[in-house]
């Protein structure tokens, strides 16, 4: 399986070739293009473990219930694009049994069907910040796929490095990190409309992305009408 | 204190290179990333009354986030819309900014709300203007990139492309030609600078992405 990052710059997206046999899930409704011998099969969990309860707990993570996994009919090659909802890039982590990584709820786009990738609970914390208090934990060994509101900007931790939880793509879980308010006091962080951010420590590579989905919808969704429920 | 803006045209953000004591100021919101170590407090910038004019009627944010060094420390700051970071070195001079276009300063500039006229607050599209005034490095953003202009003489914009001016200019607000190009034009409220000065203006505008999403809104 070979993937290709295509149309460098503001709106990247993936194209996954696969071989005969190779297959590659991904979030639903992230497949724009697909050769003509490929087929899809929709389920609520990656791999083997999951169910149904997987499904929501992935829906709880800002993800969608579903999977869709992509595979070849005939035996011959085949390719399928995947693009995601926001503008800006697509990065392609190589996941190795040794460093499991973890990955923001609204971040994933895809990976090979050999990854497990399981929901992780955050604890309250995030529900008080109004992010998702959910990660999606990715081992195994092959490819994932991430997307990021605008630039990706790839740190390594030396020793400690906080993060807004809005701008968070996906860290390696050999990090340790702590969710933490950004200011002195939780009045002042809500004040400064800075919310939850993590602190992390230890030694590990971080996605981050240069923008923030959220303070974007803040300041165009006042000027949308009022929505009706 | 070093600055570094990376990613313009169409994803600029801003990373701040702090030394020990020292401290810089952003809208609030704004941190993507910093050390650990960095200090966060809020602050009323000129008083609380500036502070609740510039917040309610500016369209800014109420408060300034203060990030305090203690040690070697870098911060990073992202506007809130896609687009284009800029600098501008403030050396007691004075400077305007269409509401939301602040991003980040250095402490001791600064920044007042300041009405831009009755028509400009009936054209919709922000009637308040801040403005910046002292000695240190304004920095400000748009959506999507930026046009820069030195007027000399007259010049009209639409007002929601306007980023920021320098005070040289003065400007009215009003119709581009007579009642009926200015119902059916599509072009709204003109501002007409005239004098001589430096204009930034922003290739795309937020009232526009959303009057274009708004019919695709479920009521």
């Amino acid at each position: 399986m070979e993937i290709e990052i295509l149309s460098k710059g503001a709106f990247e997206s993936a194209l996954v070739h696969l071989g005969p046999n190779d297959g590659f899930v991904s979030e639903s409704g992230a497949m724009y293009r697909a050769s003509a011998n490929v087929n899809i099969d929709v389920t609520t969990k990656s791999k083997s473990k999951g169910g149904l309860l997987a499904g929501v707990k992935r829906l709880l993570a800002g993800e969608n219930f579903f999977f869709s996994t992509y595979s070849t009919t005939d035996g011959q090659p085949g390719e399928v694009g995947l693009a995601p909802t926001h503008q800006g890039e697509v990065f392609l982590i190589d996941v190795e049994p040794s460093a499991a990584w973890m990955c923001a709820g609204g971040s994933y786009l895809g990976s090979s069907p050999g990854l497990d990738v399981d929901t992780q609970f955050q604890g309250f914390k995030g529900f008080v910040s109004g992010e998702a208090p959910f990660f999606l934990n990715v081992s195994g060994q092959g490819h994932l796929l991430v997307t990021a509101f605008g630039r990706v900007v790839e740190t390594e931790v030396q020793e400690e490095l906080t993060v807004d939880t809005g701008h968070l793509v996906a860290f390696e879980s050999s990090l340790q990190y702590t969710m933490s308010k950004a200011g002195g006091s939780w009045i002042q962080s809500w004040l400064a409309g800075e919310g939850l951010v993590m602190n992390f420590t230890g030694h590990g590579r971080i996605i981050t992305q240069s923008h923030n989905p959220t303070e974007f919808g803040k300041s165009l969704g006042p000027l949308l009408p009022k929505r009706k429920s | 204190m070093k600055f570094d803006i990376s990613g313009n045209p169409s994803y600029g953000d801003l990373t701040v290179a702090l030394a020990p004591g020292e401290s810089f100021w952003s809208e609030g919101g704004a941190m993507n990333r910093m050390s650990s170590h960095l200090e966060l407090n809020t602050r009323l910038v000129g008083g609380l009354l500036k502070s609740v004019v510039r917040g309610v009627v500016g369209g800014e944010s109420l408060l300034i986030s203060e990030f305090a060094a203690s040690e070697m420390a870098f911060l990073s700051l992202s506007p809130s819309c896609p687009g284009t970071v800029l600098h501008r070195e403030m050396s007691g001079d004075t400077f305007y900014l269409t509401s939301g276009s602040f991003l980040a300063c250095t402490p001791g500039l600064e920044l007042e709300a300041r009405f831009g006229g009755l028509r400009a607050f009936f054209s919709g599209e922000g009637g308040f203007l801040v403005e910046v005034s002292g000695e240190g490095d304004l920095f400000f953003n748009s959506f999507g990139g930026v046009v820069e202009k030195e007027i000399d003489g007259e010049f009209a914009v639409d007002t929601g492309h306007v980023v920021a001016f320098e005070p040289t200019l003065s400007y009215t607000i009003g119709g581009m030609g007579g009642v009926k190009q200015t119902l059916f034009s599509g072009e709204g409220l003109v501002m007409r600078f005239s004098g001589q000065g430096k204009l930034l203006l922003q290739t795309r505008q937020m009232p526009g992405l959303a009057g274009w999403l708004t019919p695709y809104c479920r009521v």
